[in-house]
């Protein structure tokens, strides 16, 4: 890209303000408004060029819908999602018309979760991953098939089964042409929800390694969004937690790993299973279920299930703040807790 | 074939239960004859499972785990068939019954499921019937094993509803599976399971749709009430650290066989099976370095109707030996205590 791009790797290339999305819930033969899921509630976070940021929460907290909400492929209700493109411009995606954002769409591509829906079985791997090409006019049909050639090269499949059909290709190799689509058009930000979670464990690394491969290669950027803290580890420079709709933590998979500040990242730690059977213990459970995003608990939504709950968090809403160790987190109690170390949730309850 | 009597005698005596294994699953073959070929899903797996013990199946995607458990309770679903094996059922440890040897649809069979043999799935919402009640349908679980009435199922049902931790089940037998979340369904799926006091539980998968606290959650339920019934769990997953923490033996299979079996710790300790020691080392934990490669496992698993010639994981596999792992199929060896791995590196016989 330009020269200074050394000084300029902390640039950020996307950032999310205060992004909110919620859905009508309709009921009864007159389709009656009766309530709204708020999805999304109050999302803000930055994407640094050429680092992965990942979204990590459980069903239901807003992590799809956040990117949804970038993608445009739904309209955020309120917020900024600002984007800089290739031209150094900062537009804001969230009030752009469909129309207008169309000529940038080529600058933010997406990998799926479902390798096996997500490519038409109809096309063969020349028509798939050449497609976006073809969108955007780029490329005669020559050029077109050594780019697909390049593009196979790279993301590890060989160039002669390009006229081959999906259905011949297992999960692992269907996610490679997914990334092939995705890098097709050098798109300068890659939205990967849940790219890794149809797949074998032992699939599953190789896809990963192969996306940071890729990153290092081409210095991209990406969004990751999973539900699997393991995976996320291993592929992020930086996480956020969010939980129903939310925000509750942002730090590095080291800071949030090993020394969690809020008492749901903790607790998420904690539910992981232990990989070693005979470090088995007798570890605190977190009771109670996910709040539901249309009827939200009243100050912070985690209180119920939060056993360092105070009266305070059952009024008022903690904000997402910087925290004296440096670091973005929501809870009132964040300078008080020690949350070190999973198994402390129980202990220090007590 | 590959039967190893004098390995898996020895692990019986040992428990003075008997002399007999509470199950026994010996040489189990399911084939799927389809129209493209024959697919050998279940291709010679044998395992026991100890009174109170849970045996842990863990494989990747097609190595036949799932249908290994079904064929347990034959109900396999055309064009899948149980084409060889036992399974021998022992409840008293000095008789046993061949499962296999009973009519798929026989009366017999049918008071072994959901009576001493339960089972429960992946996927709680198409396991329930969408126009019942949970409380009739595990009212109509106890009553069909049992000679309770109406009154005395539905209270008993209650119960269970409650044991595995739903709030207010009084109220809730008379909701539908839409009405509950996922890992509502799954407890009460576990107490439709289990309220027949069943002696063994075949779990295939049954947090694999939950979320990590649920997860958690799930698994601390069904350890709490294997020990009040002092039940076995036979333990289907893909995932290791579920395996971690919850069985007592393992077994890992690959393409329908069992490569290595034993006991959890040495398994995780001491892998010796080069698919199980790549299985360990790919597994991402957080506590691995951030933004380090993974060591992988090179290659996909292979289709099940073009399965490898010899060891079926030697085209992957690291440790692979021109002369003999393509051409001769491995079986499974004493590689330590109670551990057993099909692979020429431990002897070439």
């Amino acid at each position: 890209m330009t020269e200074a791009t050394n000084v300029e790797t902390k640039k950020p290339l996307l950032e999310v303000k205060n992004l909110k999305k919620s859905f009508p819930i309709k009921r009864g033969f007159l389709q009656r408004t009766v309530g709204h899921v708020r999805a999304v509630d109050d999302v803000s976070f930055t994407i640094n060029e050429g680092e992965t940021l990942s979204l990590v929460g459980e069903s239901g907290c807003g992590k799809t819908t956040t990117v949804r909400a970038i993608m445009r492929a739904v309209s955020p209700d309120e917020g900024e999602v600002l984007f800089r493109t290739s031209e150094e411009e900062t537009v804001d995606l969230a009030e752009l018309s469909l129309s207008q954002i169309r000529p940038l769409r080529r600058n933010i591509q997406m990998i799926f979760q479902d390798p096996f829906s997500s490519l038409n079985p109809r096309m063969n791997i020349f028509q798939l991953i050449s497609e976006p090409l073809l969108v955007n006019g780029i490329g005669n049909h020559q050029e077109r098939e050594d780019r697909v050639t390049e593009l196979l090269r790279q993301v590890g499949l060989r160039p002669e089964y390009m006229q081959r059909f999906p259905h011949a290709f297992s999960g692992g190799q269907r996610q490679r042409i997914g990334i092939a689509r995705a890098l097709a058009l050098n798109p300068r930000l890659i939205v990967a929800d849940e790219p890794v979670s149809g797949l074998d464990v032992s699939v599953q690394a190789q896809v990963i390694n192969l996306m940071m491969d890729l990153q290092d290669e081409f210095g991209l950027t990406y969004l990751f969004v999973s539900h699997d803290l393991s995976v996320v580890n291993q592929i992020s420079d930086r996480v956020v937690v969010m939980y129903v709709g939310r925000v509750v933590e942002v730090g590095t998979p080291q800071e949030l790993f090993r020394n969690p500040k809020h008492p749901y990242t903790s607790a998420l730690i904690s539910a992981l299973p232990i990989t070693d059977p005979t470090q088995r213990v007798e570890r605190p459970v977190l009771e109670g279920e996910i709040a539901n995003p249309a009827n939200p608990p009243s100050g912070c939504y985690f209180h119920p299930r939060c056993p360092f709950a105070t009266e305070q968090c059952k009024v008022e809403a903690p904000p997402l703040q910087m925290s004296s160790s440096g670091r973005l987190v929501s809870c009132h109690r964040v300078e008080e807790l020690d949350l070190a170390g999973a198994g402390k949730l129980g202990a220090a309850a007590e | 074939m590959n039967m190893q009597p004098t390995e898996s005698e020895t692990v019986i005596t040992e428990q003075e239960t008997g002399t007999l294994p509470l199950l026994a699953v010996e040489d189990l073959q399911t084939y799927f004859f389809t129209d493209e070929g024959t697919v050998k899903a279940v291709d010679g797996a044998s395992f026991e499972v100890l009174p109170g013990q849970t045996l842990g199946i863990v494989g990747e995607s097609g190595c036949g785990k799932s249908i290994t458990a079904k064929s347990i309770l034959q109900i396999i679903d055309s064009p899948g068939q149980i084409v060889g094996g036992q399974v021998k059922l022992s409840l008293d440890g000095t008789e046993s019954r061949n499962l296999l040897d009973m009519e798929p649809n026989g009366i017999e069979i049918r008071a072994i499921r959901g009576g001493e043999i339960s089972m429960i799935f992946q996927e709680p919402m198409t396991s329930f019937s969408p126009v019942h009640t949970f409380g009739n349908q595990i009212v109509e679980a106890i009553r069909l094993h049992s000679s309770l009435d109406a009154d005395e199922a539905h209270e008993l049902a209650v119960d269970w509803m409650r044991r595995v931790g739903i709030p207010s089940p009084e109220q809730r037998m008379s909701e539908y599976a839409y009405q509950f979340s996922g890992g509502q369904r799954q407890r009460a799926m576990i107490a439709m399971a289990l309220c027949t006091e069943p002696r063994i539980l075949i779990a295939d998968e049954p947090t694999t749709a939950l979320d990590v606290t649920t997860q958690a959650q799930i698994l601390d339920i069904l350890q709490s009430l294997q020990k009040q019934n002092e039940m076995s769990i036979l333990f289907i997953t893909h995932d290791l650290g579920v395996i971690a923490e919850v069985a007592d033996v393992v077994a890992v299979m690959y393409l329908g066989k069992v490569v290595e079996i034993g006991p959890v710790e040495t398994i995780f300790a001491s892998p010796k099976h080069p698919y199980t020691k790549a299985l360990l080392s790919s597994m991402p934990t957080i506590d691995a370095a951030p933004r380090e490669r993974m060591p992988s496992i090179t290659g996909a698993i292979p289709h099940p109707q073009n399965r490898p010639s010899g060891c079926s994981f030697h085209p992957r596999c690291p440790s692979y030996m021109s002369d003999i792992c393509g051409l001769k199929e491995p079986e499974l060896m004493s590689v330590g205590t109670d551990q057993q791995a099909s692979c020429f590196l431990y002897g070439r016989d």
